[in-house]
Parts: C-alpha cells; structure tokens; sequence
C-alpha cells in the first residue's frame, strides 16, 4: 500500500490537513500497530481515538467481562454487552468505526510470562491497565524490548500521563517504585468520573500518534498531572533515576 | 535554608495550597521527607512517590537547601 485510496483519503482528510501528517503520515500510521493494554475506562476511549485515526493494527489486551458498572465511563462497551469478553465487545465497536483497522484480541491478563512476547508484536504500547502490578510487568517488558509505554493512571477526578521511552527518560519506577499500600482507596471505593480516564487517555491517543509520525514534544522528563475539579493541569519534571530497579544502572534487563 | 513543596491530587488540604501551587518551607538544622509529611501531618501512606529536583527519593532522604520537593498520593485506576 503506497498511497492512499479515494475512500481513504476522504476518511482521513483531516488528519492529511494537519501540519506534518499528510498522505505520507497517514499511510504511516496504517502501517503502525499499538498495543492497548486494558479495554476499560482508559482504554475505551485511547482505543476508539487510535482506531478512528487508521492505526492499521491494534492489540487489545483485557481478561475481563464487561459488567454493569463498567458502562458508566468504559464508552466501548454496550448494555448489551454485558458478560461478553471486554475484548470482543472492543473488537466489534472498532472494527465496525473503521474497517481498516485490523484489531487483534488477546482475551488474558498481563502476566511477567507473556508479557515481553505480546510486546514485542507492537510498534508502542499503551498502558490503560487498573493496577500497578500489571504496570510495572508492562514497564519492564517495554524497556526490555525497548518498545515506547505510555503511562496513564486516574483516580475520583484526578489523573496523570506520562511518555516512557526506554533509555532516553526516566521509566514508570523511576518515578513510582513501589505498588500503593494495599490499604490505599480505589476507584471502588473513591469512584471516578467517566470522563476522567477519558482526559488521560485522549492525551495518551496523542501522544501515541505523535511518536508514529515523529511530531512535536513528548511527555519524556515531564509527568503530567491534572485535577479535574480544580480543572489544574501541572507538568511536574521528573528524571532518570541510575537506583531504579528496572532501568538503572543495577538492573537486570 | 528554604525549600520548595508542591503535593498533588488530595494532599493540599494538609498543607494548604491549591493543586501544584509552590509553597516555601522554612528549615532549621535537618529534616528529612518523612519529617516535612510530619509537619504537614500527612499519613505516610497517602504519599505513594516523592521527588526532590525531578528524581525519587526514599522517605529518609535528608533535604537540603532550595530543594523542589513533589509530593504524589497514591493514583492507580484505569
Ligand atoms: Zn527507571
């Protein structure tokens, strides 16, 4: 595929407008594959965006079931869909926005054992995951196979994004080193608002197709970090650590 | 000797400030950031990460004079 097709250069005519982008930048993004780790709140909405722009491949990775409380802010999913594979709910959803967007499901968790290998299929990975355990199986398979994560993480009407590109900024654990205490509240417990995971996540969709096409300023060394209800947007600096256990200079990669 | 703080999403009713608004804290002799969460009195366990000029540092970190100091709670949704 060299060029696009009539059909497609009427779908994507507003992305070819856009500084940087043209044909040439559109067919390199249906050429691109992400790997959207979560098929929830973070994920729906990372997910649609990236499908909508003609990212040609796109793994969705959930060993979950939709259920009634996920519809309130997990916008891929359908009342009707309830007790379905969120992956397959995910499929359906981004298939039927874009046909040219090939979407591979893997209905499982992330583990330590498959998690480097599912990476490794991927141009970039995007981390719309609930827990940190998950995170940081996927921070370390990602500077293994050197593969840009994009961290997001939201909770109540609170969130926070940043961009790890291994070797050139610092990864997850050189900011967050250890998982929250068990004890911490959730958004069980503490709730969040639906459009909050959906702020983070439109910035991770950017920032995905920023890295694919080469364009402007990334979130490497910056974390950033918002308050809904305040509606406070900071870009805190953070660096390289050379103690962290999966990037510094005693880890074992 | 001076430092800066700033705490994020749910530690500024502890000391006051609005999200990601610099205060200055004065300092004499040593404190440590588990002493600042003291003054401040915030639960250790609802910090979950700080940094000090960009880079993690465990609780016992000695602060020193015009350090940035960030303070995180714990965020881990999806
Ligand atoms: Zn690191």
């Amino acid at each position: 595929m060299s060029t696009l097709s009539p059909l497609q250069e009427k779908r994507y005519h507003r992305n070819t407008q856009l500084p940087g982008v043209g044909d040439e930048g559109q067919l390199k993004l249906l050429q691109s594959s992400v790997l959207v780790v979560g098929a929830g709140g973070l994920g729906s909405p990372a997910a649609y965006y990236l499908a909508a722009a003609g990212i040609g491949r796109l793994g969705i990775a959930d060993g979950d079931v939709v259920e009634l409380s996920n519809l309130q802010r997990q916008i891929l999913h359908f009342t009707a869909d309830i007790g379905r594979p969120k992956v397959m709910s995910a499929a359906d959803k981004l298939v039927a926005l874009n046909p040219d967007c090939h979407v591979v499901t893997h209905h499982c968790a992330v583990t330590a054992e498959n998690a480097a290998d599912m990476v490794s299929q991927y141009d970039l990975v995007i981390d719309a995951t609930d827990n940190f355990p998950s995170r940081f199986v996927l921070n370390k398979a990602c500077l293994v196979t050197n593969k840009p994560f994009i961290h997001a993480a939201v909770l109540s009407m609170a969130g926070r994004v940043m961009t790890i590109l291994p070797n050139q900024g610092p990864c997850l654990r050189c900011v967050f080193r250890e998982p929250p205490a068990p004890s911490a509240k959730t958004t069980f417990e503490l709730g969040v608002l639906g459009a909050t995971p959906g702020l983070a996540a439109c910035i991770q969709a950017s920032e995905a197709i920023k890295y694919l096409l080469g364009l402007g300023d990334l979130l490497v060394n910056r974390l950033l970090i918002f308050d809904a209800l305040a509606m406070s947007f900071e870009v805190v600096e953070v660096l390289r650590d050379t103690d962290c256990p999966d990037c510094g200079s005693g880890a074992q990669i | 000797m001076h430092i800066e703080l700033r705490v994020y999403t749910g530690l500024e009713k502890y000391v006051g400030v609005r999200h990601g608004e610099m205060t200055t804290v004065a300092i004499d002799g040593t404190l440590t950031i588990a002493d600042l969460l003291h003054r401040f009195d915030i639960p250790p366990a609802e910090v979950t990460s700080a940094l000090v000029n960009g880079r993690h540092k465990e609780l016992d970190y000695r602060l020193q004079d015009k350090d940035r100091v960030s303070l995180f709670p714990p965020v881990g949704g999806g």
